[in-house]
């Protein structure tokens, strides 16, 4: 576990919300364990800070949640995204694209 | 499903079994399963906190934890709590107290007339504290009719009427108005309605009254038929047309009216004619002024008017002033606020330093108790406890306590606010009460409370929150001592608290020293052995013969009583604000331009001088030989001789008196009818038999050989022997109504006495207190001197020498902050400089002994301290 590392600071939002895009409605071990799969395991998501993220993106109104019954019919607790939740994946994806692309201009071989 | 609100808790148990399901497909045993899911949350809890705190109103529930902790740490120093609380009260308290009068007297001058701001009463010449009513009804009318600044002009003329017609006749106090007076004002009549314009000018159809609530309720029973009835006042009927609402007394601040009529009624209510002649002045004016007119607009402009008309008229307005001077409510020459307005805001000084003082006393107490809460707070800033979280921690607790002081404060003013009333002697003036908690005090209180509490809070919580986490840990509890700055600052709370109860008690002093002055000095009469009895005979339906004839009566029966020495009869008693004044020409006198010739006039029966034992200098009193038949004559004293005829022979001179021409025939001493405090002013006296006014009261002063009181029954029998229906009011010794004339002295005395005595248990307490703790903080210290052989003496001195110092420091800060304050006080002092070096110097010394003490209390415990256990106890 030691290649590991943690959620990179401001990341988790988006990754949650993208997660949450891509498989529709999910409780928060769900993303939780999707977001370590996309990553390829090189993530590692610190459930302390997951919830407590979950929670600021429904109080800002990007996600919103109900209970329901898992694949394994047990009772958890979905999140499902807003429209507010998609215009700001698109929002943040642009920001994220764009800052990628200038620090890739920084590290690209002809730049030099 | 079950309405249960699911949490957080449900999620995560959700998200464990989720996991643990996980791990079971991956092929760990259930227990292992478990445990690993377990492992990779982190603990439940933590994240339960986590999520928590980043909740919306995560900081109320912080906020409420710490009120739940301040809430058990001060059942847990009972104690503390209680002292503090109380000290906290008694600051507050005093100024809830305070103002709680000065809002129902100078902030809420019309009790039921909401808006004031915008109305002045109008008064003619020098201001005074005691003006007579302005103006004539004619005057007025000109006036209203021709202003722009002013919508408009109300006027009122009030005094006893008699309720008539009834069982027992009573006095109430009445009013006679314009018809605009109710709509003016703003106030709507509960039942009914208010004047109409032309029952203000014409008589006919004017017979129509506006009650009162009170005589509603007392009087009628609260009858709701009772609009068109008909009630009897002075033995005239007039028809209810209106009942006030029950807050609303009349417009002079302080006194209590409870009928209104219309004033072209004046003839049948007081046998006069005055709205008819333009030289009667006899009207109080209330203006409200436009939206946009500021007052001295206004003020140029009713000048302007007014000297048009006494232009035109000039025979009315020769013998007084005519400039017009306007002022707000608050500081009104009519009622009561013309003598509040100096003394409340003076009080609420005083109060405020005395709050300042207990904050001070709680801040130190809060110090030292601080001291001991290091190890706490050391383990909760090294446990990651934000210094934010410690400050917070602390001002709430001093917020609860604040608070819990402003609560119990409020429960000591809802008694204290009615006790303004009580510095009134006996009498019949028709006071309102209506001093009370209101609003705006609960919303002061409040306000203070907190403020208060971040007064006294702030410092402690500042200096507690940057403890060095480290060498407090380290520290044994029991060796903890004040740190040099701790110390320093403990020391100057103590200097102010000295300092703060030495300003409170010098004030204290001279108001008390001022007030004996006032007592002691001679007022010109001798008040003891003297009864008054009051009785009003136009309503009874006497005219001015048969009640120059019944006054005789009066007097020939009651001189043959026993133990009478002597008695006579006047229209006034002396220091209860019952003196007239009349308009004078005075021979050979050219008054200034604007001066006013107002001046005090008193009507008194033959042998006045001698039963007030007032001393006649030169000339004769009044006998009963001066009748209308004879020359009129009159007696003035010392003072107006001195001021209109100096170095003059004042007998044989001439004073006009409205149509009469007065020859003086005697001259005599000074006395003082009005407050003991103000210098002798002119007066004028008349003989009864030749002066007499029927719409004044007569009093009888009779003087005895023993107890007055004892006179009263006999004195009432004799009257009623007189005339069975005549009412006799007042009845008291001239030593108790006479009371009237100290009355803002007792009350500033009184107050900022206690005040000063409260002050000074504080300060006590204070320097006791810190004192106590150092002595106890440095039980080591003392016990090692002990041990190395000093003397049981030497420490004691140590000890008290410490608590001296500050004394000594505190004294002569607080001499420099008396010295400064007092100076505003200078107006309000009788007979006493305002630096009075006895009043100084003995405040000093006491405080300086009360010091001494409370330090002499935990030195000779210091001495008594067995070196042993001291030095063992570590």
């Amino acid at each position: 576990m030691g290649n590991k590392t943690d959620v990179w600071q401001g990341t988790l939002a988006l990754m949650i919300l993208k997660t949450i895009e891509t498989l529709g409605p999910q409780h928060g071990y769900g993303i939780a364990r999707r977001i370590e799969q996309t990553s390829g395991h090189k993530l590692l998501v610190n459930y302390g800070t997951l919830y407590p993220a979950l929670l600021k993106l429904e109080q800002e109104g990007y996600v919103k949640s109900s209970w329901g019954l898992s694949d394994n019919n047990r009772k958890a607790k979905f999140y499902q995204l807003t429209r507010s939740g998609r215009k700001q994946i698109e929002r943040e994806a642009r920001e994220w694209n764009e800052t990628t692309a200038i620090l890739a201009k920084f590290l690209s071989p002809d730049e030099a | 499903m079950t309405k249960r609100r699911e949490g957080i808790g449900d999620e995560l148990r959700a998200h464990i079994d989720a996991h643990v399901d996980d791990n079971i497909r991956a092929g760990m045993t259930p227990d292992e399963a478990r445990r690993q899911a377990l492992i990779a949350l982190g603990g439940v809890d933590q994240v339960k906190e986590q999520v928590r705190d980043s909740r919306a109103g995560a900081w109320l529930d912080t906020v409420v934890r710490d009120c739940r902790f301040a809430l058990r740490m001060s059942r847990k120093n009972s104690g503390f709590t209680v002292v503090v609380v109380l000290t906290l009260a008694l600051g507050i308290a005093a100024n809830t107290t305070v103002l709680s009068w000065i809002s129902a007297t100078l902030l809420n001058p019309i009790p039921g007339v909401a808006h004031t701001s915008d109305l002045v009463t109008v008064a003619r010449g020098d201001r005074s504290d005691h003006p007579s009513p302005p103006f004539s009804y004619l005057d007025l009318r000109d006036l209203s009719e021709r202003t722009h600044t002013f919508s408009g002009l109300l006027g009122y003329h009030e005094d006893y009427m008699s309720l008539t017609g009834v069982a027992k006749p009573e006095r109430i106090y009445g009013a006679l108005t314009t018809a605009n007076y109710f709509d003016l004002l703003g106030v709507r009549p509960i039942l009914g309605r208010a004047f109409l314009p032309e029952e203000g000018t014409s008589r006919a159809g004017g017979a129509v009254i506006v009650i009162g609530y009170t005589v509603w309720q007392n009087h009628f029973a609260g009858d709701p038929q009772i609009v068109g009835k008909t009630i009897q006042i002075n033995r005239h009927p007039y028809t209810v047309i209106g009942v006030a609402p029950r807050d609303f007394n009349g417009c002079k601040t302080g006194l209590r009216t409870d009928l209104w009529i219309p004033l072209s009624m004046d003839r049948d209510v007081w046998e006069s004619d005055r709205p008819a002649r333009r030289g009667s002045f006899w009207l109080n004016v209330l203006g409200k002024l436009r939206p946009g007119v500021t007052k001295n607009q206004a003020q140029a402009e009713l000048n302007l008017l007014m000297r048009g008309i006494a232009e035109r008229f000039p025979e009315d307005h020769r013998d007084s002033p005519n400039e017009i001077s306007l002022d707000p409510l608050w500081r009104s020459p009519f009622g009561i606020n013309v003598y509040l307005y100096k003394i409340l805001p003076m009080l609420l000084g005083l109060a405020g330093v005395l709050l300042l003082l207990a904050c001070a006393n709680v801040a130190s107490l809060l110090l030292v108790r601080s001291v001991g809460r290091r190890r706490e707070i050391a383990i909760r800033l090294g446990m990651g406890a934000s210094r934010l979280q410690i400050i917070r921690q602390f001002l709430i607790e001093s917020l609860l306590l604040g608070l819990l002081g402003g609560t119990a404060a409020i429960v000591i003013t809802v008694w204290t606010s009615r006790s303004l009333v009580d510095f009134f002697p006996p009498s019949s003036i028709p006071l309102t009460n209506g001093a009370h908690i209101d609003q705006r005090v609960l919303f002061v209180t409040i306000a203070v409370s907190i403020l208060a509490a971040l007064i006294f809070g702030i410092l402690p919580a500042l200096r507690s929150s940057s403890l060095p986490v480290q060498s407090v840990l380290k520290e044994e509890t029991t060796s903890v001592s004040l740190t040099l700055h701790k110390g320093r600052l403990l020391s100057g709370l103590v200097v102010a608290q000295i300092s703060l109860s030495l300003v409170l008690l010098v004030c204290a002093g001279l108001f008390t020293r001022s007030l004996q002055k006032a007592q002691q000095s001679d007022p010109g009469f001798e008040a003891s052995h003297l009864l008054l009895a009051s009785y009003e005979l136009s309503p009874a339906g006497y005219t001015r013969a048969t009640s120059v004839a019944f006054n005789r009566q009066v007097l020939s029966k009651l001189s043959a009583l026993p133990g009478v020495e002597s008695v006579t009869l006047a229209d006034f008693s002396p220091l209860s604000f019952s003196i007239h004044t009349d308009y004078l020409q005075i021979e050979g006198y050219v008054p200034q331009p604007h001066e006013s010739m107002e001046i005090s006039r008193a009507i008194v029966g033959p042998n006045y001088f001698r039963t007030l034992r007032t001393s006649v200098i030169s000339g004769r009193e009044f006998t009963e030989a001066d009748t209308v038949d004879s020359q009129l004559v009159a007696v003035v004293n010392q003072a107006f001789v001195d001021r209109y005829w100096p170095g003059e022979d004042a007998i044989g001179k001439q004073v006009t008196d409205g149509p009469g021409r007065f020859t003086i025939v005697g001259v005599a001493r000074n006395a003082k009818y009005r407050l003991l405090t103000y210098p002798a002013e002119p007066v004028i006296y008349l003989p009864m038999y030749q002066a007499y006014r029927s719409t004044q009261d007569t009093t009888i002063h009779l003087r005895t050989t023993g107890d007055p009181r004892a006179m009263a029954s006999s004195v009432e029998e004799t009257i009623h022997q007189l005339n069975r229906e005549l009412p006799l009011f007042n009845v008291n010794p001239l030593s108790v109504t006479m009371q009237l004339g100290t009355l803002f002295g007792r009350v500033a005395a009184t107050f900022a006495g206690s005040f000063g005595l409260l002050a000074m248990l504080l300060a006590a307490v204070g320097i006791y207190g810190v004192v106590a703790y150092s002595t106890r903080q440095r039980a080591r210290e003392i016990g090692i001197r002990m041990a190395l052989g000093a003397e049981k003496s030497g420490i004691y001195r140590l000890i008290v020498g410490q608590g001296f110092r500050l004394t000594l420091t505190g004294l002569v800060v607080g001499t420099a902050l008396a010295l400064a304050f007092t100076r505003l006080l200078k107006a309000q002092l009788f007979g006493v400089s305002e630096t009075d070096a006895i009043t100084f110097a003995s405040v000093g010394l006491l405080l300086a002994g009360v010091a001494l003490l409370a330090c002499h209390i935990p030195a000779r415990r210091a001495t008594r301290l067995d070196p042993m256990v001291a030095l063992r106890y570590e």
